[in-house]
Formats: structure tokens, sequence, C-alpha cells
């Protein structure tokens, strides 16, 4: 009865009515579109993150992690791998690599860069590698003397694929271990700073030109969609022997972490502004229709209705309102967001997005967690703030509502 | 004051509270937008200033190429040349020259890649914040001589700390075998990771003679007596820079050259930033659309009578615009004031952002941020706001004209 | 000399799916200084005709003539300028702008003439003083009674002399006393200045009060009779 009431007087001055409509489905809209788009890029960065070597979760010798030098590596991975194997989900994919900071050369250029020794069809699942568009060739097996380097980096040094680079770096005996590697593949990634600082030969290589039998540096595990990260870290930690660590995305970027919380904190605040943006539309519109209506109330409030079911009624409208701003708000977010699923193209600002460590094109992206809190703020505050007529509805006394004109 | 405008004035406070909220919700799209542009400005000043006092200076002097490849070869032969045109040139408040070299950096046991930059340490600290940034020991005081200060990322990667020892390995300009010995003097945090992390600083002079400069160097560094002056600055030494001999010719970059990521990145956060700002504009106007539309539905009589005694729609139209613009400067007023004001506070006493200040120094801003009152942005986001509620306004005041006299003298 | 001609004019209006038909064919003449009552039960088409001849709207067929001017050749623009120099309105209520005093409602019809303000100010203060308003200038048509609030309307009507005042029943809201009053009051412009004024009504005390009666019914002239004076 109350909704039939005031699904009908809200329609009683259509055009007012889709004016504060729009207002909030424009609110709702611009919120949930650009939270997607935010969303998307920094759950992008994220990821592009996650497939930079970083993988879900790493296992690593205790120390590695703040000394990261061929000391500190796993000598006995069989140990790990046979508690990743027992203690992970079956879906969960893993790989070993042996990691080190090293110098590679030719004869007119020196740089630092980050020497990765991989096994070539796990690692291809693991990370952006497996994906990353390739001049040349990947490694496979028979390779131990090739080497894959980032498009940037081949630029910088003036070299191209069969020509020679000799990397040096620190083997287990303290010593200076150097080896020469020709290109096989030279690799483009998201960002340039991913081509410039890695270069992949295969562990084996690795490991014979450092002298370190069957260690590796690290193990990174990449979970099945939908597995708690928290809770597996935590069976692995307690199935792994003494003197390892479990590392999460979380703890291993530990910027990305920040710019997540910090992008969750500023959803609320931005929500917050439109709504109230929105808001004071909402008190206005509502206190015309029930000024307008004064009449009425005083009329109610003669046939003996209490201000309790005056405020109720006015509520409703509301309410209504909100739904309806809400679920077209809503629609239209979505359906903008699909339609833009073929990304945002910032290459106009390729410089720019490299330097905050975007991607150059987003895939905007809507998630429940941003949904709920757009739809709750408009929603709850929206009820909150109309409760401000309704009581000045519920005030009007008959005889003084009946004597207005 | 003229009839029209005092009717306006009196019609807009025909209902003061529906005048006042509307109002409110223009107040406060205003002074938003002033405190965010000027936040954002501030922030923009704070990420340009850190990397102008770390990295570029204002505009630095190499031969062409260099900024490129980075290459040991491609030097300003005559730094000597150049300081005498620097004293000329008007502006240029102070100079600095530096060295670079990629090498292999060694401790007693650990060995990593960076770069190993030359300093002059007398004029550098003129020119960059580095000497401020020393958080343990001190700073480089002999201009020759076998000591460095040191990245603290790389130190503890290297598993150094002062007074230990480094052995510096690379490839001297003429592609001899550069190496040397030095002495942790100091280390230094600038914040930004990727810097600490790969870097370390010597002497000019000692570089020089480390790896065979032969008196050469890679980078003039120029700080001059404000930001904006940059590009005159350039103009001013282009001609010069051609009368001095080199190997390549020498160029003036700018530091928006040197660094195209960070203003680029500003200009992104800037355009995706006002696209938020308009829709939130729209949200509003949407908001007191109902206001505008409402003072034209209800005096329908009033306006039936008013074109009755023979006043144009035209008149009629101005009459009503009048009355939003009135209301729509009390809004821009009041909110430009509080945003101004809330603001300036600001301003003074800066924000603290201690739950982001992982990110921020990754841009290398440390601390506080100080919002930036500037032309810009105190009247960018009141130029928005007034904008699209006029637009918001004409759609009434244009209905007006369709209304039909009988019609309207009928309406109750 | 007929200041107002009207030759076979109707009006059909269309209500949704109905058309109603308000006059059916009017012939009317009205000679300059007239006093003239357009009487008819509601529903007669009175308001209508009254409507036609102030230009407020156009008829379906016919002729309208006021002051030598052929209305079907003139536009709006031509028609509201025509009203704001040649017709006064007196309507039944809410007639006064709210937001202006009683002097600035008499003023803004000048204003529109593009009247300079002193000239504005000297005619509207005399005008007003003719209704036996001079106390009550600043007044906002909020703080004047029914009664005064309709002889603003009536010192706004004539204050540029108009050709002629069309008043929409001017008396209904206005107890019989006030609305007398009115009525003296516009007989006395009629008498001495000549204003021609054409009333739509059916108050007995108007009809009286007229010196032509015009009865309407079914939107047609029912009856038209001069009574002696």
């Amino acid at each position: 009865m109350f909704f039939k009431m005031a699904w009908r007087n809200l329609w009683r001055n259509p055009r007012r009515t889709t004016v504060i409509l729009i207002a909030v489905v424009i609110g709702l809209w611009s919120l949930l579109f650009l939270n997607a788009f935010m969303r998307g890029a920094i759950e992008q960065m994220v990821e592009n993150n996650i497939s930079i070597l970083t993988g879900h979760l790493k296992v690593q010798k205790t120390g590695y992690h703040s000394d990261p030098v061929i000391e500190n590596s796993i000598t006995q991975p069989d140990e790990v791998k046979g508690v990743l194997a027992k203690v992970l989900p079956k879906e969960a994919r893993y790989t070993s690599r042996v990691r080190l900071q090293v110098v590679a050369s030719n004869a007119r250029h020196n740089a630092g860069v980050t020497l990765v020794g991989i096994d070539p069809e796990a690692e291809a699942e693991m990370s952006f590698i497996g994906d990353a568009p390739l001049q040349g060739r990947y490694l496979s097996a028979d390779t131990p003397h090739k080497i894959l380097a980032g498009r940037a980096l081949v630029e910088k040094m003036e070299t191209q694929l069969e020509y020679k680079l000799v990397l040096m770096g620190q083997d287990t005996q303290n010593e200076i271990a150097s080896r020469a590697f020709r290109i096989r593949g030279i690799f483009d990634a998201e960002l340039e700073s991913t081509e410039k600082q890695y270069v992949f030969v295969l562990k084996q290589a690795a490991q014979d030109m450092l002298r370190m039998g069957p260690a590796v540096s690290e193990f990174s595990v990449l979970l099945p969609e939908g597995a708690l990260l928290p809770g597996v870290a935590q069976a692995l930690k307690e199935a792994l022997p003494e003197g390892y660590r479990v590392y999460t995305w979380r703890e291993l970027l530990p910027l990305m972490d920040a710019y997540l919380k910090m992008f969750d904190g500023f959803i609320y605040l931005w929500t917050v502004a439109v709504f109230i943006a929105m808001g004071f539309g909402l008190v206005n519109t509502i206190l015309m229709t029930v000024y307008e209506r004064m009449h009425e109330f005083g009329l109610l409030k003669a046939l003996g209705m209490k201000s309790g079911w005056i405020i109720r009624e006015v509520l409703a409208e509301a309410f209504l309102i909100l739904v309806l701003g809400m679920a077209a708000g809503n629609g239209l977010g979505v359906i903008t967001v699909e339609a833009m699923s073929g990304g945002l193209d910032l290459s106009a600002f390729a410089a720019g997005a490299e330097f905050a460590g975007m991607s150059r094109i987003i895939y905007p992206r809507i998630v429940l967690q941003d949904m709920l809190v757009a739809n709750g703020v408009v929603f709850f505050l929206g009820l909150g703030v109309s409760l401000y007529p309704a009581l000045k509805a519920a005030r009007f006394t008959p005889v003084e509502a009946m004597l207005q004109t | 004051m003229s009839m029209d405008a005092k009717m306006a004035w009196r019609n807009v406070w025909r209902n003061p509270r529906r005048t006042s909220l509307t109002i409110a919700a223009i107040t406060f799209a205003t002074g938003l937008l002033i405190f965010s542009f000027s936040f954002q400005f501030g922030s923009y000043d704070a990420m340009i200033n850190a990397a102008i006092q770390v990295h570029t200076g204002h505009l630095q002097i190499q031969a062409k190429g260099y900024l490129e490849d980075k290459d040991m070869r491609q030097v300003v032969e005559h730094p000597e040349a150049v300081a005498r045109i620097l004293k000329n040139t008007s502006d240029v408040k102070d100079y600095a020259c530096r060295a670079n070299a990629f090498s292999l950096i060694a401790s007693e046991d650990r060995t990593y890649g960076g770069l190993v930059i030359g300093i002059d340490p007398i004029r550098e600290p003129r020119v960059s914040r580095i000497k401020t940034l020393i958080r343990k020991g001190a700073y480089l005081d002999k201009a020759h001589g076998a000591q460095a200060v040191v990245g603290q990322l790389l130190a503890r990667n290297l598993k150094v700390g002062l007074g230990d020892e480094l052995t510096l390995l690379g490839q001297g300009r003429d592609g001899s075998i550069a190496a040397t010995v030095v002495t942790v003097k100091g280390l230094y945090a600038t914040g930004q990771d990727e810097f600490d992390r790969s870097t370390i600083q010597i002497p000019l002079s000692f570089f020089q003679d480390t790896y065979a400069m032969r008196g050469a160097v890679h980078e003039v560094v120029i700080l001059g007596r404000h930001l904006d002056q940059v590009n005159q600055i350039r103009h001013r030494l282009t001609p010069k820079l051609a009368q001095i001999e080199n190997p390549k010719p020498l160029v003036a970059l700018t530091w928006s050259e040197i660094m195209p990521g960070l203003i680029q990145a500003i200009k992104l956060d800037l355009t995706s930033g006002f696209i938020m700002y308009s829709l939130l504009v729209i949200v509003v106007a949407f908001s007191i659309l109902n206001t505008f539309l409402m003072a034209v539905l209800e005096r329908t009589r009033e306006f039936g009578v008013m074109m009755a005694i023979g006043i144009r729609p035209n008149r009629l139209t101005k009459l009503l615009l009048y009355e939003s613009t009135v209301l729509t400067l009390m809004g821009l007023g009041v909110g430009w004031i509080l945003g101004v004001g809330v603001t300036y506070f600001f301003q003074q006493h800066g924000i603290d952002l201690a739950g982001s200040s992982e990110i921020l120094a990754q841009y290398g801003i440390s601390g506080r941020l100080y919002p930036r009152l500037s032309w810009a942005s105190m009247t960018v986001g009141p130029a928005l706001v007034l904008i699209i509620t006029i637009l918001a306004a004409l759609y009434p005041a244009l209905r007006v004209r369709r209304l039909s006299i009988v019609d309207s003298l009928a309406y109750a | 000399m007929a200041i107002v001609e009207l030759t076979g004019v109707t009006k059909t209006y269309q209500q949704g799916k109905v058309s109603v038909q308000a006059l059916r064919g009017v012939d009317l003449r009205v000679e300059k200084g007239s006093f003239l009552a357009l009487a008819g039960p509601s529903g007669s088409g009175k308001t209508t005709l009254l409507n036609l001849i102030g230009g407020l709207d156009r008829p379906s067929q016919g002729d309208i003539r006021v002051d030598e001017h052929d209305f079907a050749r003139m536009n709006q623009s031509e028609l509201a300028e025509l009203r704001l120099f040649k017709i006064g309105f007196v309507f039944q209520s809410y007639n006064l702008i709210p937001v202006l005093s009683a002097l600035e409602n008499v003023e803004f019809v000048m204003l529109l003439q593009r009247i300079g303000a002193a000239e504005r100010r000297q005619r509207a203060e005399a005008v007003l003083a003719e209704v036996g308003l001079s106390g009550l200038l600043e007044r906002r048509p909020l703080e004047l009674s029914g009664g005064q609030q309709q002889r603003v309307a009536v010192a706004r009507a004539i204050v540029s002399g108009p050709a002629i005042v069309l008043a929409d029943e001017p008396t209904a809201n206005l107890d019989s006393k006030t609305g007398q009053g009115l009525l003296e009051m516009m007989k006395t412009l009629n008498a001495q200045k000549g204003v021609t004024f054409i009333f739509s009504t059916h108050d007995n005390m108007v009809m009286d009060y007229a010196r032509r009666l015009v009865l309407i019914r079914d939107g047609r002239v029912a009856e038209d009779q001069v009574k002696g004076s």
C-alpha cells in the first residue's frame, strides 16, 4: 500500500521525478564506470607485477629476500617440490628458478640485469614470458648457450639476434663467474623496465655457470582462481621444514598492496562526494513534493494517520527514487563497461603510463566490492537525508496544513 | 539595481529553504573542485621538484644522443667552456657537472651492477638535494679522493657500512678497464627505491681519472631561478652552445625531455581528474535542475499574466537566466571563499598522508603534501561549475517560451 | 467608432479526443468608451471571447479587429506589442507579480514600454492615487487586501492609456462591498477618461453597472441590450 501510494505520487510530476532520477543515474553510472576503470588499471598493474616473476606465492630460503645471493639458495629443491605437490590445490602451478643480479656486457656496453634461469615449459605457464611477443625463438631443453633478452635492453646495448651477451655474476665460491650467451629471442613486455631488467637462460645453464649444482633461488606458485591465498600460505608454512620462508605477493609487492589500499579508501571518499552532489537534489526534490502536498498530509492526519506512517510514506518515495536510479545507473554502468571491454588505449600517454607502472591499455573491470560500496553509500545515505523532508511532513498539523493555499 | 535584477534577487528568495539547499550544492562542488585541483597541482609540484632536485635539474647540457644511449663516449668535452657560457646567461642560478658510468660494484662478499655517478662535491649541493638526504655518515667533502656516498638499499645489498671499502670495476671512456677502490663515506635515501638500489656517487675529478675521461663530463646540470623559465633559458643557451666545439653537438634538454614519463603521468592524472570532476558537476547540475524547473512551473500563472500584459518571451527567458545566475553566483562565491580558505589552511599546514607514504616516496614525496593555490586551481573548477549550471538553467529558461498564455492563465 | 470588431468568430478546442466548440459564430462591435459586460453561465464561452479580443488566443475562424488592427495579419510578437500599448488586463485573481511592490507592478508595464524612470514613477504614483492607493505604494501584493490588489491591477491596466481594458470576472473573489467600490472606481474612470471597459462576468452587480450587456449562451450571442443611462 505504501509503495503503491509512493509510486503514484512519484509520477504526479513526471518531469521532476525524471530529473532527480537522472541525477541519481548519472551519479551511479559515473561511480561504477570510473571505479571499473581505476580498478582495472590497478588490478592490471598488480597482475603485471605478479606475472613479472612474482606469482601469488614464493618459497625462498630464509634470508634470501633481504640478501638475494647465491649463498642463500635452496640447495635441496626436491624437498620443497615434495611439499608443494602435497599441499597445493590440484590446479595450482609452480616452478623453480635461479635468479641473480649480474652484469651483461658486449663490446660496447654494460648493463645491470637480472639473470633468470628457468624451466622453459613450466615458466611459460607461470609468467609473462610465456605470452610475450617474441622475435626469434623461445628457449628449449637443448639450448644451454642461448639467452632471451628484452627489446629495450637489446636496443640499449646495440645488439641483435644471434649476437653474444656476456653475463658476469658472483658464484657460490664468491668469485666472478662469466659466460657468453647468444641471443635466441627478443621479447616485448608491457613495461619497458621489464624489458631492460630481465634476461632468461635455461635453469641448468645458470646452475652450471654459477656452480650451484641442483640448487635454485626460489619456487614461485600460481594459484587457481578462487583459492584463498592466506590459507594456502599458512598450510605451506606449516608443511615446510625449518629454514624456508613463504611470501605472498602482498609481502613481495608492498607498493602494490599500498596502491590497492589507497584505492579502496579513495573509492569511499569519491562515492561520498558524488553522493553529496546528488543528495542536495534529492532532499530538495522530496521537500518540494512534501510542501506541495501539505493539504494532503493535513487531510491524512485529520483522518487519523500517525506521524510514523507519514514518515514511512515519504521515505518510501525516496526509496523508490533511489532504487530506480540505482537499477538504471548500475545497468548503464555495466553496459558501458561491457561496451568498452576492448580497453581504453592510453598510448597517447604511453610514457606517463610507464612512469606510473600502468599498462598501456586499460580494461575496465567491475568488482562486486566496488559495486556494493557505491550502491550501499548512495542507498543508505540517501534514505538518511530523506528523513529531513519526511520529518517535516510528519510535523504538519492538520489545521495549519489545511490553511495553506 | 535594475528592475530585472531586483526581480531576480527577490524571486530567488521566495523559497529560502530550497534556495539554500541549491546554493549549498553549488558551494560544495565549487569548494571541492578548488581544493582538489590545488591538491593535485601541489602534488605535481612536489613530484616535479623531487625529480628536479634529485635527478635532472631544470635543464641539462649533454652531447646529442647521450640521453638515449647513455654511451660513455658521448661526452661534453670542454665543461669549462660551457661553464663560461652559463655564467653569462641570465636566470641561470647555478650549475654542476656530472659523469656516469655503469660498473660492477663489489664489497668483500657481494657484487652488484650499478651506476657510478661522478659529482662535484662543492657545486652539486647547489643543484641537487642528495646532500640533505644523507641518512648516515656525511657527504663527500673532498673534490678529489677515493670516497663514495652510496644508496641505502645498495649498501644493504652489498652488506657494507660506513668506512667499508668498495671495488668499482668498469670500462673507461677509451675502452680500457677502469678499476678503483673507494671508502664508503655516507649513505643516502631518496625514497625512490630504484635509485637507492642502484647508484653510488664519487667525486667528479676522481671519476675522471678512474674512467679516463680526460677532463670531460656527461651532463652539465642547470638550476634556473624559476621552473617557469626553463624554456627561455634553453632559448638563450641553444645558439651559444652551437659555438662550442664538441665531438657531437651539444644540446640543452629540459627536465621534461629528460623525464618524459613524469610530465605525461601528470597529464594522464589531470585528464582523468578532469573527467571525474566534470561528471561530479553534471550530477550537481541535475541535482539543482529541479530547483530551476520548479521556479518556472510554480509560477506558470504569473508568467501568463506577464505575457498577457505584453512581456516578450525573450525577456522572460532573460529574467529566468538572471535568477539562476544569481543563485549560481552566490554558490560560486561562497564555495570559492570556503574552497580557497580551506586550501590555504592546508597549504600552510600540509596534509598528512601517512597511509600512502610508501607510494608517495616512489615519487620522491616525503611526509606531508601541500596543496597549492594557483590561478588555474582557483578558476578552472569554478568555471566548470558555472558553465554546466548555466547549461542546466537554459532548459527551464527556454521552456518558458513554449507556455501558452491561455493555459498559463488557467493554471492553478 | 468601433474599437473592437468581431465577425463570424468561432473557436474549437481539442481536449484529448473530444473537440469542444467554445464559440459557434460571434459577431460583435464595441464602440469606443463602452462599459460592456459579457455575461453568461460558466462554460458559455465568455472567457474564451475575452481571450480572443485580448489577442491571447487565436480564433478558429472569423476576423477580429481591435483599434483598426487585424489580428489575423499579426504575429505573436506584434500581438504582444499591441497588448502592451493598447490593451489592459484585469484578471480574477493573482493579477500581480508577487515580488514587486504596488508601485513597481504599475511601473513594470511602462518599463516594458521603455519609458524613462522618472516619468514612470510619476505616472505610476498618479494613477495609484486615482485608484485610491496613495498610501500603499511600497506594499507587496501579499500585504494588500484582495480589493486593493484588484485596484493595483486596474491602475496597471490603465496607466498607459490603452484603447480597451479587459476584465475577467474582476469581482469574483471579492466581497460585495469591495466589489462595488471597485466597479464604482472603474465607472468613474470610464466616465472621466473615456476608458473602454469590457468585462466577463456572471455577477449580477457587474451586470447592473454595465451600460451594455451581451449575453453569451452556448457559444453564441443570445442577447445584446443597451441600457439607457
